[in-house]
């Protein structure tokens, strides 16, 4: 394995494969708080350029974190198909970027090869591509799923429904649920973020939905993002969960800090199979997110990009019907300002994407970053470009329980009229039985939520 | 005195009162007036001036009914799909005072009016301190010493208040947060050592102060960051002998203290009893028995 | 400690029958782990049902033949598999015309005392009307629904109406319309007729006697007539008057329009039978109810803008209202004196300010003053006077404007009310722990404190305060008292 570029009259000689990988990476004030950035920019190209001409042997060889250490290195070791990696093993960097660029490899090829892909090559070639190369990549890949309903399909965005309340009143979850659907939003998951993580608080909203879903007819899903074990409780006490719901790190140790194993999500696995109220075969929701897993001082030294793409190569073992990295969330030390933001955003999607993942984005960003508003909408169209498929919905883009924002009823609505994209095809039906939706156009009743009292 | 009597006394009493109301009603409703002509001058915007509003609603009681049951921005209606003006100037103000707040410094004269000293923590600056936790948990040397020349060693309560994430957080609800927690502490027979401020501070940096003054119950009065609903939202964190190595599960806290969530008074009243429970039950976090 | 219910019994001693449940009451903790505790009952089941007993009488039928029915209740209770310490909360409540038997009060009371801890005598139409629509599912239908919905629970001796619109009680009537107003044998021969409905006979000019004969066409007259002015004054046809001999009781002037009725009570099970055809089959249950039931469909039919509902629960309806709906619990940041607790049947006193009022000093002290004299005008001086207070209005506060208040209030309540060893306050907003902290202050434990809030009264309520519960809420139970004619 070569480690070692000489640019521009200075030698730059880096000590492992982690270390590539890290000083690769665009700026983000994470890596920077792990202490494994590049020093300055020039390193970063040095890094970069030593990457790109690595194989992908090379980056099998030398794992991050060896699958005899976590369990999350196994599942992505287990998962690749030996055949197709012996196939392009010696591939540079470099030639799978060009490869997944080129004008003739479409959907079906990309589907091939990422059997023979691990997570860390994914983020390896994500290091050196451009935020267009993220997008006109991810662009050309398709990932459909089915619940109760089918989303992901090309020329589709979807939106969640997230009608958070800041202490999980019925009436209040349902009000902005309302708000929603009178703008067409809801088709990907009617999702709740609770405040309060008990069985019984959990079983209610879970109930409430469905009831809800049932009186109108809606083809959607219902979800409850709690603890995955407040979840199964709820379930096995006659709670109606369509999917489950479980947030997720790239390393064992992460996963520990979040409660959570593979033992723990196959057990989980096996009963919303059993108990759960969708039709399927597609029935978790993952939430992911660049940080997570310094915040809980379980990164091995391993870059954030890195960590996250792990996170989908463990999302994969479950076939999800969705995958949502919470991509500005967690705060300026992981990602200091929009510039930040967006190119996480890009990467994130087209990593998931890449994994054969139906990735959405929760467009995002707290208050003490440096981002406002049209930073969100900027990646939104980018995202939306780039053939996502959902994002968040939340009433005006504040969330009220949260205490952050994220992409509005309106930006969704919006985002389908410039980019000619519609709601998910059984929604849509729905929409227009109801009136609220008229050839892929929001009606005049669209946006008034009494509609539904 | 029998059931009888007294439903007699309460219906002489609705009859009587019934008669005196509209008189009542009259003179508020001139006073009401009084005020509203007071504060048009005062204030160029009311607030409900940013409320947008769907013009036709299928079901027009049904709007105010959905409105009161979130705080969420929800009825505002659109023009095409874009949000009207005043929602997003509303969404822009809001943001705006958002990211004042984290930027913002409490002012010393709020400070002097509670006898609060101020030491800082090794944040810097406020771009250090938002990329480098860390900094913010460890006070300055000269900190320290400060701490140990004026502080009472070995307090049952130590009360710290730091600006964290929203300076306004502190601006706006310590004068109501801060008498009714040291009247909590009277009530419950708690006494405390010498409050300070800490400046650029994070949660953790209890566990520093902790080690340094060796309280039974430490109570750190912080900014939270902020959000749209509030900027002004503070949190009580509270631990039981704070010392480094404690774990988030150890604290207890209260957060979303507000005018808006959970009232500032309310809180303050609510921490005394806390506190004794933890001195009480040598515990605090997940371990302690609420 | 939140797994355990909240025990809870209904007893409603109505004109013809008395129904007793169990109830189990689920509380638990709604608040996230950040914030101030917050409780809720979030589940109401009932456990045990009692069959329809027929409601004990002396001889005149003017008393409650109180044995009998202790006999009958102890029974129950084995039944049910309870005891008595194990009960919590609940209400007895006595309905209808036996509500006006010589001992009512007093067999209210004792079996107050007697069924459980908490267990209190409900007095008033009004409550039995809205307790009644809980039972029956017209409440919580109104939250589902934009309609106004009134239920009519109609047993042996009134009709109480409640009209609820989107989970808000508008107002209640009870009428003088009932079953067993008229008694009569297998014949049609009257056995009895209630003093309470001679009024409106008379002004009908029906001028009846006990061993009058009636025929089928006569008994459907009086039956038409009675449903027909009770849906008239309901429409709005005919005002709401304290003259009329119809009315009972009512909490309201103005009744506003009805888009949906729900029938409880015993007439509305009879519905569901079939209609009378003959004298015989009116009078299968000695009494006009089949074929006032029977009226009722017919008459409400004249009325096609408003639809018939079918009640969820019909004879059992007040009871399970009483048994399930009628305790609410505090807010869980509280100030109270435990040894206090439980206190019954206080009277509300309201002190309504708000901000604006709270901040202009002299303003408020006057108000208080001027509530308290008139409060204490009412009142013996030389003894312990219970009552409490209800502070409503102020939305949120500063630490020192709520410190004038508790000074004012309570150096006022000392002057008013100096043989006083206790003061009771009640917040509709949550600040009952600060302000009970500053009263505590302010008494120095010279008097005992408790102060509570999020719960609504009104003006004429009483209210009863139960002993704390997982140290720190309280169960309550608000009394409503409808305005009473006479």
């Amino acid at each position: 394995m070569k480690t070692s570029v000489r640019l521009m009259g200075k030698t730059y000689q880096f000590q492992s494969l982690k270390e590539i990988m890290a000083k690769a990476n665009e700026e983000k004030s994470g890596d920077q708080l792990a202490g494994i950035h590049a020093q300055d920019t020039q390193e970063r190209i040095a890094a970069r350029h030593v990457l790109s001409e690595l194989t992908l042997a090379d980056i099998r060889n030398n794992p991050l974190l060896p699958p005899e250490e976590d369990e999350v290195s196994r599942v992505i070791e287990e998962g690749v198909n030996e055949k197709i990696y012996a196939s392009i093993r010696n591939w540079t960097v470099a030639e799978l970027r060009e490869y997944l660029l080129s004008p003739n490899v479409t959907n079906n090829e990309i589907s091939h090869i990422r059997r023979g892909l691990t997570s860390e090559m994914i983020a390896a070639v994500t290091k050196i591509m451009t935020n267009l190369d993220l997008i006109q990549a991810a662009s050309k890949i398709t990932v459909e799923t089915r619940c109760n309903t089918t989303i992901g399909q090309k020329g589709r965005l979807a939106g969640r429904a997230q009608p958070n309340h800041p202490n999980d009143s019925l009436q209040g979850i349902k009000a902005a649920i309302f708000e929603a659907l009178s703008y067409g939003v809801g088709d990907a998951v009617i999702g709740i973020n609770p405040v309060i993580d008990t069985v019984e608080s959990v079983k209610a909203i879970l109930n409430m939905t469905k009831e809800l879903m049932d009186k109108w007819d809606i083809p959607t899903q219902n979800c409850v993002l709690a603890h995955v074990t407040t979840q199964m409780r709820a379930i096995k006490q006659g709670g109606t969960a369509d999917l489950l719901f479980q947030s997720l790190a790239g390393t064992e140790l992460g996963n520990k800090a979040f409660g959570i194993s593979v033992d723990l999500l196959d057990e989980a696995n096996e009963l919303i199979l059993k108990e759960g109220t969708a039709a399927g075969p597609n029935v978790w929701y993952f939430e992911t997110g660049q940080g997570s897993e310094l915040s809980a001082d379980a990164h091995h030294g391993i870059d954030q990009l890195t960590l996250e793409s792990r996170c989908y190569g463990l999302a994969k073992r479950y076939n999800p019907f969705m995958v949502n990295t919470v991509v500005g969330f967690i705060g300026p030390e992981y990602l200091y300002n929009s510039k930040q933001v967006i190119r996480a955003g890009l990467e994130d999607h087209f990593m998931g994407k890449l994994h054969g993942l139906p990735m959405g984005v929760d467009v995002c960003y707290t208050n003490h970053m440096k981002a406002d508003q049209n930073d969100m909408e900027n990646l939104a169209v980018l995202l939306a470009a780039a053939g996502v498929n959902f994002l968040i919905g939340v009433a005006m883009a504040d969330d009220c329980m949260l205490n952050y924002q994220s992409t509005s009823f309106h930006d969704i609505a919006t985002l389908r009229e410039v980019l000619s994209l519609r709601p998910a095809p059984e929604f849509e039906k729905w929409l227009e039985k109801m009136g609220i939706m008229e050839h892929g156009k929001l009606t005049s009743i669209a946006g008034d939520p009494t509609f539904f009292l | 005195m029998s059931e009888v009597d007294i439903q007699r006394i309460v219906e002489k009493v609705l009859v009587e009162l019934r008669n005196r109301m509209e008189e009542k009603q009259q003179l508020e409703e001139q006073h009401e007036r009084e005020v509203e002509s007071e504060n048009e001058q005062l204030f160029s915007y009311d607030v409900m001036d940013w409320v947008t509003n769907v013009p036709t609603p299928k079901f027009p009681k049904g709007i105010e009914e959905l409105r009161k049951a979130t705080p969420a921005r929800i009825g505002v209606w659109r023009t095409g799909t874009r949000p009207l003006t005043k929602t997003i100037l509303k969404l822009q103000l809001d943001h705006a005072a958002a990211v004042d707040a984290v930027s913002g410094e409490v002012l010393d004269s709020l400070l002097k009016e509670f006898n609060l000293f101020t030491v800082e923590t090794c944040y810097e600056n406020k771009e250090v301190y938002l990329k480098r936790p860390d900094k913010g948990r460890i006070l300055t040397e000269e900190a320290v010493k400060t701490i140990k020349e004026r502080c009472i060693k070995n307090p049952q309560v130590q009360i710290v208040v730091s600006d964290g994430l929203s300076a306004s957080a502190i601006e706006a609800n310590l004068r109501d947060i801060y008498p009714s927690l040291l009247d909590s502490l009277k009530v419950n027979g708690l006494t405390q050592g010498t409050p300070f401020f800490v400046k650029g501070g994070r949660v953790a940096c209890m566990d520093h102060i902790g080690e340094i003054l060796q309280p039974e119950v430490l109570v750190l009065l912080i900014g939270e960051r902020p959000g749209l609903v509030s900027a002004n939202s503070m949190s009580a964190y509270m631990c039981y002998r704070p010392r480094k190595g404690i774990v988030e599960s150890e604290r207890t806290v209260i957060s979303n203290i507000h005018s808006g969530g959970t009232s500032p008074i309310e809180a303050g009243a609510h921490i005394g009893t806390i506190l004794r429970k933890m001195i009480e039950q040598k515990a605090s976090g997940v371990h302690l028995e609420l | 400690m939140e797994d355990r219910p909240i025990i809870s019994v209904g007893i409603d001693i109505g004109t013809s029958t008395t129904k007793f449940i169990v109830s189990h009451l689920k509380y638990a903790k709604v608040s996230n782990r950040f914030s101030l505790p917050r409780y809720e009952i979030v589940e109401r089941k009932i456990v045990y049902e009692s069959p329809m007993y027929p409601t004990p009488l002396r001889e005149k039928r003017n008393e409650i033949n109180l044995e009998v029915l202790k006999t009958w209740l102890e029974e129950q209770y084995e039944e049910a598999g309870i005891n008595v310490s194990d009960i919590k909360s609940g209400a007895v409540i006595i309905t209808g015309e036996t509500a006006t038997k010589k001992n009512a009060q007093n067999i209210v009371h004792y079996l107050a005392e007697k069924a459980g801890d908490f267990v209190v005598a409900v007095a008033g139409a009004s409550l039995e009307g809205v307790l009644a629509g809980k039972g029956s599912g017209a409440f919580s239908r109104s939250r589902e629904v934009r309609e106004i919905i009134a239920n009519i629970d109609i047993g042996g001796g009134t009709a109480n109406v409640a009209i609820f619109h989107r989970g808000k009680v508008l107002g209640t009537i009870t009428y003088h319309v009932g079953g067993r107003l008229i008694e009569l044998n297998r014949d049609g021969e009257i056995t009895f007729i209630s003093p309470s409905i001679e009024p409106w006979l008379r002004s009908k000019n029906y001028l009846l006697s006990v061993k009058q004969k009636l025929d089928f066409r006569h008994i459907q007259q009086i039956a038409r007539e009675m449903c027909n002015d009770m849906l008239n004054s309901l429409t709005g046809q005919k005002p709401i008057s304290v003259d009329d001999p119809l009315i009972h009781s009512a909490s309201m002037q103005m009744i506003p329009d009805i888009d949906e009725v729900m029938i409880s009570g015993g007439i509305g099970l009879l519905l569901e039978k079939e209609a009378p055809k003959t004298i015989n089959d009116v009078t299968i249950y000695g009494d006009v109810g089949p074929l006032l039931a029977h009226e009722l469909i017919t008459q409400l039919k004249k009325f096609p803008f408003i639809k018939l509902n079918k009640a969820l629960q019909t004879s059992r309806a007040t009871v399970i209202g009483a048994g399930m709906q009628s305790t609410e619990i505090s807010g869980a940041t509280i100030c109270v004196t435990s040894s206090r607790l439980p206190l019954r049947n206080l009277p509300i006193m309201i002190l309504e300010l708000n901000n604006e009022q709270l901040r202009n000093r002299e303003y408020m002290y006057k108000q208080i003053t001027d509530s308290l004299t008139e409060w204490s005008n009412y009142f013996l001086e030389e003894q312990e006077t219970p009552f409490a207070v209800h502070i409503r209005g102020i939305a949120s506060c500063s630490y020192a404007e709520l410190k004038e208040l508790a000074q004012s209030l309570f150096f006022c309540y000392k002057q008013y009310f100096p043989h006083n060893s206790f003061l009771v306050v009640i917040c509709e907003n949550d600040i009952a722990k600060a302000l009970g902290q500053l009263l505590m202050l302010q008494s120095n434990n010279k008097v005992d404190i408790i102060s509570i809030d999020q719960i609504t009264v009104e003006q004429g309520d009483y209210i009863d305060i139960g002993e704390v519960i997982n140290q720190s809420v309280v169960p309550v139970i608000v009394k409503t008292l409808a305005f009473m004619k006479n």
